[in-house]
């Protein structure tokens, strides 16, 4: 029996206001406890929540930047359950009337891409933060302590519809949004703080099956790396109990990052035990074509249309890709740098490739004041014209990304500009002959690989300076003569 | 919608406690409650009746400015807490 895997993903970002969702708490980044709490974000009796203005923008920008219909009549709704990370017993959501509905969003992967549907995008309020005290294990613990700091966060839910058929096109979807939601400038898109939080929703079925197999949700997957390996593994598992004949119940399962299995946390609820009704403390809420034209003039360059800008310049889509996913100041520099250069890939190559490996390798984490796009421009240059070896472009990058220089002093400093001069190198190569003729004799007698070396003494002799191209050519040349 | 329900269940879940009789009382009136409830399902509604877009409120919606404004110090927001401990809240242990 062949067996296809469906996937959906629940994401909730985190959106970056300065105040929370309906009260006008400080939205806080710290470890101190219960410091930025009023009446409504801890749920005291006869508090009224009112939403952030600025929230709605933010969800409204997103729904629009995903090609959502935008709910112009919507509201707000109550979803109920006792938990004490909530203190008023209920979470203030959306249920049927979202701020957006039906949408998509484009991924990448490789040289491919790929629609991912949304189904809904509805704003909610983030919960507090619990810890459990005790034997460490969760089950045995003895108490529980709760930080509010969090409870009342702007939070935005992004469902999928289930078409996700691989943890590689999870994960493509889930960078996808970190890098809207960024370039949107409604979130940090910080996984490891968990302004994007992700659950999936896996099923297993038969290939030719038209309905969807017994649905399981898996929770706690902190990082890319996890969601990858939890799909992979829940898929695996379900697979296994399929061709066991064992029926898969529907449930809510937990990643355990280190045993790298998921297991059971508890069955599954549906929407009726939330018992879902619309919040009487929250007025129907209406979206203005003026409010929605007003929030469109805030749509930045999306991705999907930085990717087919990045293309025109001669990239590939997985370059343009990656670059589309890069900090602000590497896109910037690869358009000033192309722009001067037209030369795309050395572009790309040297700022996604040497540029970050040296900056990784020395713990630079900003580029210095003095470094600017007319550096990165005289090197491709200096190599193209065979004035520097690629080797010694390395040495002059490694230079001026410490001291404030420029690449063609550092090349005369250095003494990297390579000698282009065909009667000089002769010079040299029939020194390098004298000087070896037991190795001229083997390579005649047909030991071809020597030609390296005697290129490389070429090389070492010149201090580098010589241009191996140039070199190689010219002293085969020699030989054969 | 079904009239069963289990009395003890809900006052546990809302941390109350009822005597014998309190529950059977509220038993009693909780079914009432819920069989009213259940003859809104005898409606017949058309499709434009049916669109979810009621609210006790005919008001609009307003929001509000995304600027702080300094509400409960800590201590405030904790006075009330029956228990606390490093700054938080302490409550019976709950997991999820």
């Amino acid at each position: 029996m062949s067996l296809k895997p469906t996937i959906g993903i629940e994401t909730h970002i985190e959106l970056n206001t300065n105040t929370k969702m309906f009260c006008r708490c400080a939205v806080v980044d710290t470890d101190e406890p219960n410091i930025s709490l009023c009446p409504t974000c801890i749920g005291l009796p006869g508090a009224l929540p009112v939403p952030n203005k600025k929230a709605i923008e933010f969800i409204t920008l997103l729904a629009l930047s995903t090609g959502c219909e935008i709910t112009s009549k919507g509201m707000f709704h109550r979803k109920n359950y006792f938990y004490p990370d909530l203190p008023k017993n209920y979470q203030i959501s959306q249920f049927d009337l979202p701020v957006g509905l039906n949408g998509e969003l484009e991924i990448v992967i490789g040289e491919d891409r790929d629609f991912i549907q949304i189904e809904r995008v509805h704003m909610e309020e983030d919960t507090g933060k619990s810890s459990h005290s005790g034997s460490g294990r969760i089950e045995s613990a003895t108490s529980t302590a709760l930080d509010f700091n969090r409870s009342g966060v702007p939070l935005v839910e992004i469902v999928t519809k289930p078409v996700i058929s691989s943890s590689k096109q999870a994960v493509a979807y889930i960078e996808e949004l970190r890098q809207l939601s960024i370039d949107l400038n409604i979130s940090e898109g910080r996984l490891e703080k968990g302004n994007l939080r992700f659950d999936a929703n896996i099923s297993v079925a038969p290939e030719d099956s038209t309905e969807l197999g017994t649905k399981v949700e898996i929770k706690n997957m902190n990082s890319l790396r996890s969601l990858e390996r939890a799909i992979d593994y829940e898929i695996q598992r379900q697979t296994k109990a399929l061709e066991d004949g064992v029926e898969i119940v529907q449930e809510t399962r937990h990643w355990d990052e280190n045993k790298e299995v998921t297991s059971t946390m508890r069955s599954k609820e549906g929407s009726a035990d939330y018992r879902y009704f619309s919040d009487p403390d929250l007025p129907n809420m209406f979206l203005s074509d003026e409010f929605i034209k007003e929030v469109e003039t805030l749509m930045p360059l999306l991705p999907k249309a930085q990717r087919e800008e990045l293309m025109t310049t001669g990239l590939s889509l997985s370059q343009s890709n990656i670059l589309s996913k890069s900090d602000d100041w590497i896109k910037k520099l690869y358009v000033e740098v192309f722009d001067q250069t037209k030369d795309s890939i050395a572009s790309y190559n040297w700022i996604t490739g040497e540029l970050q490996g040296q900056m990784r390798k020395a713990n630079i984490e900003v580029l210095p004041e003095w470094f600017n796009d007319d550096y990165l421009s005289e090197i491709i240059e200096l190599i193209k014209s065979n004035k520097i070896s690629f080797t010694s472009a390395k040495i002059i990058l490694t230079e001026i990304l410490t001291t404030e220089t420029t690449p063609s002093k550092v090349a005369e400093q250095k003494n990297l500009f390579q000698e282009n001069d065909s009667e000089k190198i002769s010079e040299m190569i029939n020194q390098i002959i004298k000087e070896n003729q037991d190795i001229v004799d083997r390579i005649k007698s047909g030991e071809d690989k020597l030609v390296g070396f005697l290129v490389g003494q070429l090389m070492k002799q010149s201090n580098g300076s010589v241009n191996p191209g140039m070199a190689k050519e010219l002293l085969l040349k020699e030989l054969e003569g | 919608m079904s009239n069963e329900f289990n009395i003890k269940n809900i006052a546990k879940l809302a941390s109350i406690n009822l005597s014998e009789q309190e529950q059977d009382s509220l038993s009693n009136d909780l079914s009432i409650i819920l069989e009213h409830v259940n003859a809104l399902s005898d409606l017949k509604l058309n499709s434009q009746q049916q669109e979810i877009f009621i609210h006790p409120l005919e008001k609009e919606l307003e929001l509000q400015e995304d600027e702080v404004v300094e509400s409960l110090t800590h201590d405030e927001a904790i006075s009330n807490a029956p228990e606390s401990k490093d700054g938080k809240f302490v409550v019976p242990p709950s997991m999820e």
